[in-house]
């Protein structure tokens, strides 16, 4: 049984992006609009304000897909901040060795490879839907022939895996080959 | 009815509703053919391993596309809150689905208007979103890694990837006070189940059970062995097994099958979603009665 569309529902983000300008804040919200991403103007709260009086409030957590859409329509903007807690992504990385193969945890997300040949033996953890994307994609392939996460992913689950990503290629790198 | 709802990482899969069945590597729903990954494919599938020896019906399920860009989650939340009431699960397990705060909480709202309100279990993303917009109090059971614990022990953060650095960084030592934590500021469902090295429930901020035997490291590598906790401990609550018994046999039979399945961190999931039933058949009834006598114990102590 298929189903079509149903109505748009209530926006609630929980992060937001700062800007220099007015006139950059509203570019902004037209580019993501453009793009179908959920946004709205709001004030931002005086301990985050940079820039100018007006922010736009996103769901904090499609923060990639938002800088690249940002980007590509090259609307200037100085940063996107969470609108409570901390305002730095988690940078610690774990590894574990397993022998044969290495582990590398980043946040929620971890990803194993082959320590000899470099090909990705598994993606786990996280829970966003780019998540399962990325796994297939980049399953059985060697990591510098994997597509990287940061441009493929849109969600902070998939930061976090391209956080996990870049540190194997560097441990893969610099290991025995 | 057993109600799994999530996402499938192909862009052409419009949201779709059936039951589900598993051959092989491929999970078969409503005329869809999806392969048994990590994510909501192996939650669907663990579950069906585990109902169809229980004798019970298949799972039910909703899967929608979504690369991420989260136009198939939308798709998902719209359907859920429209037809919830309708639909009148017993047991809902919502997993892989872009975190939206509001929408969530209207999910939420829609399962309160069914008959009975459903068994609630979240995991992945839906709890994401269920912690973030203050509803973890609404459900029934959650099944964080420990950074997921971090996460639902922060009461600011919305997400696991800003989980303040001092809480991300606790060893497994700190499982009770992250646990205390999560339920002291109303992030935790009412039982948790912390998967990890020694896996841990929870129930009303304190610790009432942890298993760690058999130890297999690599378990924690393979994309899909928590997806596999959350498919099995829905299908075990519907087979009318208590939460607490649920979680019991459910974490003994995943590491269980990572044994049979000689798991090694290039194991793919599947290959342990298939010997489910090889460990079912030998331990269940086992495990069952030790889980029975320990509740029992925990009742009179």
């Amino acid at each position: 049984m298929f189903f079509k569309s149903g109505k748009k529902n209530g926006f609630e983000g929980g992060g937001l992006v700062l800007f220099d300008s007015v006139e950059e804040a509203m570019s902004g919200e037209r580019a993501l609009k453009a793009d179908g991403v959920e946004n709205r103007l709001v004030a931002p709260p005086p301990e985050l304000r940079r820039g100018c009086d007006l922010a736009l409030e996103i769901n904090l957590v499609e923060k990639p897909a938002v800088e690249r859409m940002l980007r590509s329509r090259q609307v200037p903007f100085i940063d996107i901040l969470p609108m409570k807690g901390d305002a730095e992504l988690l940078q610690v990385v774990q590894v574990t060795d397993f022998g044969e193969a290495v582990m590398v945890k980043a946040g929620n997300m971890k990803l194993t490879f082959d320590k000899a040949t470099g090909v990705v033996l598994n993606i786990s953890g996280g829970g966003c839907p780019d998540i399962p994307y990325l796994h297939a994609e980049m399953l059985a392939k060697p990591l510098d022939r994997a597509p990287r996460p940061k441009e493929m992913g849109h969600t902070l689950c998939s930061l976090m895996l391209d956080r996990a990503y870049m540190q194997s290629l560097e441990i893969w790198k610099n290991g025995d080959r | 009815m057993l109600l799994i709802c999530g996402t499938a990482p192909r862009k052409d899969l419009p949201l779709t509703e059936g039951e589900a069945s598993l051959r092989g590597d491929t999970l078969r729903i409503g005329g869809a053919a999806v392969p048994c990954t990590q994510g909501t494919a192996a939650l669907v599938s663990a579950a069906c391993k585990t109902l169809e020896y229980l004798n019970q019906p298949p799972p039910r399920v909703l899967l929608v596309g979504d690369d991420g860009s989260g136009k198939g989650s939308r798709l998902l939340y719209d359907h859920l809150i429209a037809n919830l009431p309708r639909l009148a699960p017993r047991v809902v397990v919502l997993h892989y689905m872009l975190p939206v705060m509001g929408l969530m909480r209207k999910v939420s709202e829609s399962a309160s208007k069914a008959p009975q309100r459903p068994f609630m279990i979240a995991d992945a993303a839906a709890m994401y979103a269920a912690k973030a917009a203050g509803i973890a109090r609404d459900f029934d059971l959650f099944t964080p890694d420990l950074s997921e614990l971090a996460f639902l022990a922060d009461p600011q953060a919305s997400h696991p990837a800003y989980v303040s650095r001092h809480l991300f960084e606790s060893d497994s030592t700190r499982i009770p006070e992250l646990v205390a934590a999560a339920y002291a500021n109303g992030s935790a469902a009412r039982t948790l189940v912390v998967k990890g090295a020694t896996d841990h429930i929870a129930q009303g901020g304190k610790i009432v059970d942890r298993v760690s035997e058999p130890n297999i490291p690599a378990l924690e590598a393979i994309g899909g062995t928590g997806d596999t906790i959350s498919g099995m401990v829905g299908a075990f609550v519907h087979g009318g097994f208590d939460e607490v018994t649920a979680a019991r046999v459910t974490i003994r039979a995943n590491r269980m099958a990572g044994l049979y399945a000689g798991a090694t961190p290039a194991t793919r999931i599947w290959q342990v979603i298939e010997v489910l039933p090889r460990v079912f058949a030998d331990h269940l009834k086992d495990w069952a009665r030790q889980a029975g006598d320990a509740n029992m114990e925990r009742s009179t102590s």
